[in-house]
């Protein structure tokens, strides 16, 4: 189980903390993260150039094949991303034309298999509930859970193939071992806002709060997170709006490998 | 402390550029302490001290070989790596050039020196007193068979007035002169240059290359306050200011911070060689988004301000970084680059000068339609050919069965979606489908996406929903790129963003608070 480490840009400098867990959970469950110098993987140019945008999420995959890994990322805006370039160089002839020539004037090349998971699968194909569940020396008992899917990895499902994009249960199968307990809610497969912080603040805002508010009311004392940009949102984002009455009792959220390292006993949950 | 003087933060990197910056930073240091500031320092400070006595004639040469070695590496290295080739200016090569040029100058001139018979002439008249006749000729066969003068007619070979002449020398000239084959870099140099000799002798080479000396190094002074020629001073004091890291809070006021951290740029390239957008670069040409040419853009930003289309450039540099720290962590000079980067972003949007997000909510979509389809399609749309939103069969299958918006979460959290969005996503499909693309690049659903790709993912007949909106954002994103178009050229509407066209699709019409987003 060795895995080149692809954690996107954002968590060396703004959330180090999911960084820091992912190595300690993945060092705890004899998964092996190898560093690559990765590129960004190109969604944040997506809004502007398909040709940046791909070429920089493609160029990953000819540097991850000289070390012929497996790519695993944390985050899942990085996820959707490497999945929808690669989709792009199938359908878009143009785009894999001009990709293809911007990879050899570097002396690189698409290789032929790439392979790219979120951390969320590997735990579920490597590691398993049960063995999971093997781990757990500080069960989550009595903690309400609220997993919060992030867009890019579940949709569209037909490129990012990460779960049933209508109906997923990966991450629910991953944190039940914890012993917490799941809970369902209507907006779990909901935009986290995100995607729109800096560009419509107004509407980011709205979105956040509206499924906080959601997870609050079906009876989840965290939401879990397993994307960096919606961690960001749910945390960083929320504290800089300064709580009201009514958001201090919507749940925080949590990055998940942050409730992992608690169950497996490697530290304690935050407060 | 080891920041600086080890260049520790420069060995994490490189241990190339580690070793050429080691080269040039201790021979330059060792030459302008022992050689350059000998009155100041050498004389008053070490008994005895003659620069033509070892060990600071060879040191002399080690120096100077050490700096002119580092200099040759950093020649390699810029010319050997295609990336930093590209980013690499005239000021980069000019200081390489001038303290290449001090030390190339400084071995000519101690070669021609050596060799010179004119130099021996000048010494022995000031220093020797002859008391016999053969006691020159003889001081002249020692210093050719040993010292390497180029006497015209040659200096004579014999073995007993060789002796003699070294007698002389002991008495004479050893106070304050060693072998001149201890200067081991000069003195092979000057039998390289010795079938020249008489040549150089005659036209007194020595003189000019002195002067050349000299002015080079007058030169290196006179530039001292400028860019790159700062650095060695800039660049220490940065790191000190600190403490050798990005992280530490700098005791100084962070204006005065951030301004030595911009000088302290060595422009070494490190930076975008190892920048994360670096992919981008390669695809649009924009040097801005470089760590190290953005900070170029940037001085001048904080300095005298940009031109309109060089703002543009420099707020697309900015837009494209993802603050990924790695430039900062890299940087050998310690600059807080992460720090310049959050601070000039923000006040860029502050401006309003961020780009195309900001831009395109000036005015309301009815006047974008009008100034973007005025002008047509651009380039890159041209050169593309058709894309998802042009192409009919994209959304062909559209039954406008409505499940796209139903979806939407963005349609979701507005009160009045037909007030805050403009367009529904059911409604941008319909417009294309009529061929009316203009009329939805600025719609604010467009722009206020989230790309979640719920609509996408419902859609009963799978039209890539996300994806077309996605390629409408790009498209404007292109044509105010292409046209230059950094701010709205209508005056803003006063009666908001709802445009007639919007009223005519949704027939019925609307009130509207207006302004920008």
């Amino acid at each position: 189980m060795r895995y080149a480490y692809f954690p996107g840009c954002k968590i060396p400098h703004h959330l180090p903390e999911y960084g820091d867990s992912v190595r300690s959970v993945c060092t705890a469950l004899g998964i092996e993260l190898v560093p690559v110098e990765f590129s960004c993987c190109g969604w944040p140019i997506r809004h502007e150039n398909a040709v940046a945008s791909t070429y920089s999420a493609v160029r990953n995959f000819a540097v991850v094949a000289q070390e012929g890994l497996p790519i695993m990322t944390p985050c899942k805006c990085c996820f959707g991303n490497l999945k929808h370039a690669l989709a792009r160089m199938n359908q878009d002839a143009r785009i894999a034309a001009e990709v293809g020539n911007l990879l050899g004037k570097e002396g690189l090349r698409l290789p032929e298999k790439v392979e790219v998971f979120h951390l969320l699968t590997v735990l579920d194909k490597d590691v398993g509930a049960q063995k999971l569940k093997e781990h757990v020396r500080t069960p989550l008992s009595g903690l309400h859970v609220a997993c919060h899917y992030g867009c890019h990895a579940l949709r569209p499902g037909n490129v990012t193939e990460f779960d049933d994009p209508l109906a997923p249960t990966v991450f629910e199968r991953i944190l039940t071992p914890t012993g917490a307990a799941m809970v369902d809610w209507d907006l779990r497969l909901e935009c986290c806002g995100h995607p729109l912080r800096g560009r419509d603040d107004t509407i980011s805002d709205a979105l956040m709060r509206k499924k906080l508010e959601n997870a609050r009311e079906a009876g989840a004392h965290v939401v879990a997170t397993g994307c960096t940009y919606c961690q960001m949102q749910f945390e960083q984002e929320r504290n800089r709006l300064g709580e009201s009455a009514e958001q201090k009792q919507t749940p925080k959220a949590i990055l998940f490998t942050r409730l992992l390292e608690a169950a497996l006993g490697l530290k304690s949950l935050p407060a | 402390m080891a920041d600086i003087l080890l260049l520790r933060r420069t060995a994490r990197t490189s241990w190339y550029r580690w070793a050429m910056h080691t080269l040039i930073f201790i021979g330059f240091t060792g030459l302008l302490v022992f050689h350059a500031l000998d009155d100041i320092i050498s004389y008053p400070f070490i008994s005895g001290y003659e620069s033509t006595l070892d060990p600071w004639q060879w040191l002399r040469n080690l120096f100077g070989g050490m700096a002119l070695a580092g200099v040759c590496l950093a020649v390699a290295r810029r010319l050997g790596n295609r990336q930093l080739k590209a980013i690499s200016r005239p000021q980069d090569w000019l200081l390489l050039g001038i303290v290449g040029g001090i030390m190339l100058s400084g071995f000519l001139l101690e070669a021609t020196k050596i060799i010179s018979p004119n130099v021996f002439d000048r010494m022995t008249e000031s220093y020797f007193l002859p008391e016999e006749e053969t006691d020159v000729p003889a001081l002249q066969a020692y210093w050719s068979a040993r010292n390497g003068v180029i006497f015209s007619p040659p200096a004579s070979t014999d073995a007993d007035l060789v002796a003699k002449g070294e007698e002389l020398s002991a008495n004479n000239c050893n106070y304050c002169h060693s072998d001149t084959a201890s200067a081991f870099l000069s003195r092979a140099l000057s039998t390289a240059i010795s079938p020249a000799a008489q040549t150089l002798n005659t036209t007194h080479a020595d003189e000019y290359f002195w002067y050349l000396h000299i002015v080079l190094a007058l030169l290196a002074l006179a530039l001292m306050p400028y860019g790159k020629f700062l650095h060695p001073v800039a660049t220490p004091a940065n790191l000190a200011a600190r403490g050798g890291s990005h992280t530490a809070t700098p005791p100084l006021a962070s204006a005065a911070a951030r301004k030595l951290g911009l000088e302290a740029c060595t422009r070494c390239g490190e930076c975008s060689l190892h920048c994360s957008v670096a992919p981008a670069h390669a695809a649009i040409g924009n040097a801005n988004i470089l760590p190290s040419e953005k900070l170029v853009s940037l001085r001048k930003y904080a300095d005298d301000g940009l031109s309109d289309h060089d703002a543009d450039a420099f707020a697309e540099g900015s837009r494209i970084c993802t603050e990924c720290l790695r430039c900062t962590e890299i940087c050998p000079s310690g600059i807080n680059l992460q720090e310049l980067w959050l601070s000039s972003k923000e006040s860029l949007k502050q401006r309003e000068l961020d780009g195309p997000n900001t831009t395109i909510r000036q005015c309301n979509a009815l006047q974008w339609a009008e100034v973007l389809s005025a002008q047509g399609k651009s380039r890159f749309e041209q050169i593309k050919g058709n894309g998802l939103a042009d192409k009919a069969e994209s959304f062909w299958g559209c039954v406008q069965c409505t499940t796209c918006t139903s979806v939407c979460p963005v349609v979701a959290v507005s009160e009045a979606p037909a007030k805050d969005l403009d367009l529904t996503p059911q409604q941008i499909m319909n417009l294309l489908r009529m061929g009316l693309k203009d009329q939805t690049l600025a719609a604010r659903m467009v722009w206020s996406c989230t790309t979640c790709y719920k609509c996408q993912e419902h859609c009963p007949q799978n039209i890539q929903v996300a994806d077309i909106l996605f390629e409408l954002r790009q498209i404007a994103t292109e044509r105010l790129k292409e046209r230059k178009l950094t701010a709205c050229p209508l005056p803003a509407a006063t009666s908001g963003r709802f445009s007639d066209t919007t009223r005519d699709i949704q027939g019925q019409g609307s009130d509207s608070e207006g302004g920008k987003a």
